[in-house]
């Protein structure tokens, strides 16, 4: 279902710009408060949930021992998928994934594989025979906006949390999923002519198009994507990236702040 | 608080709950006699009223009567006709004939487009939700300007006060002009600051609407409005 | 039903494996509201099963041909995440989720009363986050409470639980071993208020005795959930006054 866009809502959006102001009373890079859980679902084997504004969001993580890629003997995998479900809003329709849905998983996917934080080697159980499959799923249960965000950040602080059920498999003892780092996302949304991070839902109904920035712990980027219909020059893009290092930052002390609890 | 309750207990009902006898009374909305008993079929307030028993609903869709005040968004055009968002289960339909201009055939999109906000009545409803809008009549038009919030349906009054005299108030604080439409949609113009207040306290009406605390937490909000200075 | 075993579901002093009675029931929570985008919304907790249900409309039904001039219709999605179980479940729809979607809805089309909206239709979309036996019942309580959250005009809420028999024994409310090893699996959803019933499986082997106790037990778990039911939605206009 494609949502109406009110003409005064753009308006509006367009007439606070000019005065560097949100619909809600934000700044303009700033964030909503975020509520992060970790280990909060039973059957999963790694799990975390993100609360930010109205938008809800689970992680969770499951193993599975499959054989692996004759190409490479000893590595195993690692799959991250999300959907946008028709329980987050009323936009959102059944059916097979839709392409946001695949967008959002792969958009996700990415910042975490190519962060290089799990070591495809170090899933392995007999090269050439076992190996483990790591699949990250996350369910959005309520999109108020800046799902993208939301779903990074759940799905690598449920990686972080994650218990190899080797006992369940027979292959040894559980352990401890090794992660080599955080990744992390920043989004921003061109709202009223000028990029805002992390839009709410009235934002993205009246803005335009979107950039996601994963960053790893040393502040590399690990995954861009553009979405929507837009555009936008280097000079813009300079200036959110400095916003995304400093966003990054924070949203990662946050993880460790959960994991020491 | 204005519904004739006056000191009387103010009872909470889920569906299917039991009200009272049935005998002597009649079955007033949001309830249903069962053998000899009146359930509540929503959740809400039980409400006793010349001899009526109904349940004031906490939650609800909004439902167009005919007559009833709107803001609505044109969710599609075509030749001789526009569909409206009236933020209910069905769309409205605003024919050529009951716009505010002279309207040519094939030329509708001219005069309003997809997304365009109007402030618009409610002219006829049938039994199968058919819904009839109209544009013509006093300050039914075209919203040029301004921005739209949402309120619960059943908040409507509660934001109205009584005798309009909270939403007097609201227009007092931020000098802005404010109209509540029936279907939760309220349109507020004003300056930008005017509007951000407005806009709190619209907001104000959504969370605690139903709480007692309102009447406190809108004074609050007064002592920061615009008007005041100090905002 | 996984049928008789040697895995032994009783203990030694009748207690079942995780110390509870044979008449008694997991413990329940639940919270209505918690989904600010739906028009209503509920989180039950029953046992380790955690169900979410969100409830949107009355909306116009889409498409044209699922439409009834006379009522609406209620558009039911059981999901279970990929995550709710040990072994991982493949996104989308399956025969199980088909099913119980279908008999979930027309369960509670039988208390929603549909015909105050002909032609509209009233999506009840169900997740279970976490599964731990008996995820279709705490779906069927988890929607029922969103649709009385959503302000849906109801006949009375719906209750969803299950008995079943174990050892030869019957219990209520069955968890995971007792319904992978047990005898029986007897999910209804109750009308509390009216004690009528608007949903019935059942699977395994009962004697008529054994229905009827299982039936007996389902009644009075379902009052002491309808409790809990109403508490919620109570609590959530908490220091209300209208």
């Amino acid at each position: 279902m494609v949502e109406l866009v009110p003409t005064l809502l753009r308006q509006e959006l367009a007439r606070l710009a000019e005065d560097d102001l949100r619909l809600d009373g934000r700044g303009r890079w700033d964030g909503r408060d975020v509520d992060l859980q970790i280990d909060c679902l039973y059957n999963a084997e790694g799990s975390a949930k993100v609360v930010m504004g109205k938008t809800i969001v689970y992680a969770g993580v499951k193993f599975e021992i499959r054989t692996p890629w004759p190409d490479r003997p000893s590595q195993g995998s690692l799959m991250c998928g999300a959907e946008l479900r028709p329980v987050a809003h009323r936009k959102y329709e059944p059916g097979p994934p839709s392409p946001q849905s695949i967008e959002l998983g792969r958009v996700v996917d990415r910042g975490i594989r190519e962060s290089g934080c799990i070591d495809m080697e170090s899933l392995c159980i007999v090269p050439g025979e076992k190996v483990w499959g790591v699949m990250i799923d996350i369910h959005v249960l309520s999109d108020g906006g800046n799902v993208f965000d939301a779903c990074g950040l759940a799905a690598i602080a449920a990686l972080r949390t994650a218990v190899v059920p080797a006992e369940r498999f027979d292959v040894g003892e559980d352990y401890t999923l090794k992660v080599n780092g955080t990744p992390i996302m920043a989004s921003f949304t061109r709202v009223g002519g000028r990029y805002v991070f992390d839009p709410s839902e009235e934002e993205e109904l009246g803005g335009d198009e979107r950039i996601h920035i994963t960053l790893g712990d040393e502040g590399h980027l690990h995954s861009l994507q553009k979405g929507l219909r837009g555009v936008f020059t280097p000079a813009e893009f300079a200036e959110i990236f400095e916003v995304a290092h400093q966003r990054c930052s924070e949203l990662r002390k946050l993880v460790a702040t959960q994991e020491g609890n | 608080m204005s519904n004739g309750q006056n000191g009387a207990e103010l009872r909470l009902v889920t569906p299917g709950m039991a009200i009272g006898p049935s005998a002597g009374m009649r079955v007033g909305s949001g309830a249903l006699a069962q053998n000899d008993t009146i359930i509540a079929t929503r959740l809400g307030w039980v409400k006793h009223l010349n001899n009526t028993v109904s349940v004031d609903p906490i939650n609800s869709a909004y439902m167009p009567r005919s007559g009833d005040l709107i803001v609505a968004t044109v969710a599609e055009v075509r030749n001789n006709l526009w569909f409206m968002n009236i933020n209910g289960p069905f769309q409205g339909l605003l024919p050529m004939s009951l716009a505010p201009w002279k309207v040519e055939f094939g030329a509708a999109r001219q005069h309003m487009g997809i997304g365009d906000v109007v402030l618009a009545r409610v002219q006829e409803v049938d039994e199968c939700h058919n819904v009839v809008l109209t544009m013509k009549g006093v300050g039914l038009r075209r919203l040029n300007q301004g921005s739209v919030h949402s309120v619960p349906i059943t908040h409507i009054e509660r934001l109205r006060g009584e005798g309009n005299a909270t939403i007097q108030r609201l227009r007092d604080a931020c000098d802005c002009r404010i109209i509540v439409g029936e279907n939760g949609k309220v349109w507020v113009d004003g300056d930008a600051d005017g509007i951000a207040w407005a806009r709190q306290a619209i907001d104000l009406v959504h969370t605690s609407g139903h709480k007692k605390s309102f009447e406190a937490d809108l004074s609050a909000l007064e002592n920061n409005a615009p008007k005041n200075g100090d905002a | 039903m996984g049928g008789y075993g040697d895995v032994k579901l009783l203990r030694d002093d009748g207690l079942r494996l995780d110390g509870r009675k044979l008449d008694e029931m997991r413990p329940v929570t639940i919270e209505a509201g918690i989904l600010p985008a739906a028009d209503g919304s509920a989180m039950v907790t029953h046992g380790l099963n955690v169900a979410v249900a969100a409830v949107y409309g009355p909306m116009e039904a889409h498409p044209r041909k699922i439409q009834r001039q006379d009522r609406a219709v209620i558009d039911v999605r059981y999901n279970m995440a990929p995550f709710s179980t040990s072994d991982r479940i493949r996104p989308g729809f399956n025969r199980r989720s088909r099913e119980i979607s279908k008999v979930t809805a027309e369960a509670l089309e039988s208390v929603v009363l549909v015909e105050r909206y002909p032609r509209s239709k009233i999506r009840v979309e169900i997740e279970i986050l976490a599964a731990e036996a008996g995820t279709r019942c705490a779906g069927i309580t988890a929607a029922s409470v969103a649709l009385a959250d959503a302000g849906i005009p109801m006949r009375d809420l719906l209750v969803g639980v299950a008995s079943g028999k174990v050892e030869d024994i019957v219990v209520l409310d069955l968890d995971k071993a007792e319904d992978n090893y047990g005898q029986a699996d007897l999910p209804v959803g109750i009308l509390p208020n009216t004690g009528e019933i608007a949903f019935l499986q059942m699977d395994g082997d009962l004697s008529p005795d054994e229905y009827n106790l299982a039936m007996e037990y389902n009644f009075k778990a379902a009052a002491e959930i309808h409790e809990i039911m109403v508490d919620a939605l109570k609590r959530r206009y908490e220091g209300g006054e209208n």
